[in-house]
């Protein structure tokens, strides 16, 4: 998919996240790769119907968080998966991708929810 | 020190998004992005559209103009491209308001690049502002734009499997617009296998086929259209 815009975008939701508490970069936006003040772990979710794929995610991490502040973070990234309910059947089963038909029966009346979330769920500093 | 942030990752695009939404709602200006391949003809479509309202001649057909008493809606243009100008050059010789986009590269327009175009519009000149995103049918299904449709185009030459390939995009369109239906007895496409597909995925989506090239079909896009922007 886009996952450079979107490690792009996480950069940037780190950068105000820190600065919303109080733990805004030291001067020109740098933070020490060892030590107090480093960013050591950044957790993600990101959802199977996402579209978004973690590998690549993490290929892109690599190379944009180099020279920012999340550059000595390591990357923890879960995948929620998503339920398929069936109304026929009434089976609920996991999916990894999005569906029309229930996996169970076949049926076409499914409705199917979650595993589309991208979230910045937490990030560890060093005290 | 563990911050729990719990927050979305393009936050910054849907905040953005839904300001642009509001900018456009509070000045009366119906947004509509225009997604769907390289090629799948989203710029033809524009241009049988402005053709239509504008009652001018469309390539061999003259154009009856809008058909109902109401007056047409007044159209202007966002193009997103990775680069050049053609399809911007393209709308501007139908007198319609254009800004183009260049992406430099990126595969999809987002929120940020269509907020700065706007600066570039006067959005009390207009009440229907299509945004052309770039042909991608993958990354252009993440980025909310502000708009208030979605239109997936889709030609015949790509094939009716689309829907099942690339479910995300099709289940984040409210419209299907089915291009080049001129080219079907050369192709494999079955009509009936999209709309079952796109329905099941958008059971309240509208679908309508035509052939821009030659006007067929674009007087009810037109006028569907026309109804959604006046709501």
């Amino acid at each position: 998919m886009h996952e450079l815009s979107i490690v792009e975008a996480l950069i940037e939701q780190v950068q105000r996240e820190v600065q919303r508490c109080g733990r805004a970069p030291t001067e020109g936006g740098h933070r020490p790769k060892v030590g107090p003040g480093r960013i050591r772990r950044l957790d993600l979710a990101v959802g199977r119907l996402s579209g978004v794929s973690c590998d690549s995610l993490r290929f892109a991490f690599e190379l944009l968080s180099r020279d920012t502040l999340v550059a000595a973070a390591e990357l923890h990234i879960t995948e929620p998966k998503a339920t398929c309910r069936c109304q026929a059947c009434r089976a609920c089963s996991e999916v990894d991708e999005i569906t029309v038909r229930c996996p169970a029966c076949g049926s076409l009346q499914v409705t199917v929810e979650g595993g589309r979330e991208l979230l910045l769920q937490s990030i560890e500093i060093e005290e | 020190m563990k911050i729990v942030a719990a927050a979305k990752i393009l936050k910054a695009n849907d905040q953005l998004a839904a300001e642009t939404r509001a900018k456009l709602d509070a000045v009366g200006v119906f947004g509509v992005n225009l997604v769907g391949s390289p090629g799948a003809g989203k710029t033809t479509l524009l241009e049988a559209l402005l053709a239509h309202w504008k009652g001018e001649r469309w390539h061999a057909h003259a154009c009856r103009g809008h058909a109902t008493s109401m007056a047409p809606p007044r159209p202007a243009v966002i193009e997103g491209d990775i680069a050049g100008s053609i399809d911007a050059e393209r709308i501007e010789k139908h007198g319609v308001p254009v800004v183009q986009i260049n992406t430099q590269g990126a595969c999809h327009l987002d929120a940020s690049m269509v907020a700065a175009a706007l600066a570039d519009l006067d959005l009390g000149a207009c009440d229907l502002l299509f945004i052309e995103n770039v042909g991608n049918l993958v990354c252009t299904a993440g980025f909310d734009l502000g708009e208030r449709l979605r239109i997936l185009v889709l030609s015949t030459s790509e094939g009716d499997d689309k829907a099942a390939k690339y479910p995300a995009i099709f289940q984040s369109s409210q419209a299907l617009f089915v291009t080049k239906t001129d080219l079907l007895p050369q192709t494999n496409f079955d009509l009936q296998r999209i709309t079952a597909d796109f329905r099941r995925l958008v059971p309240q989506g509208a679908i309508f086929p035509m052939a821009a090239i030659r006007g067929e079909g674009i007087p009810a896009a037109a006028n569907w259209l026309a109804e959604k922007c006046r709501r």
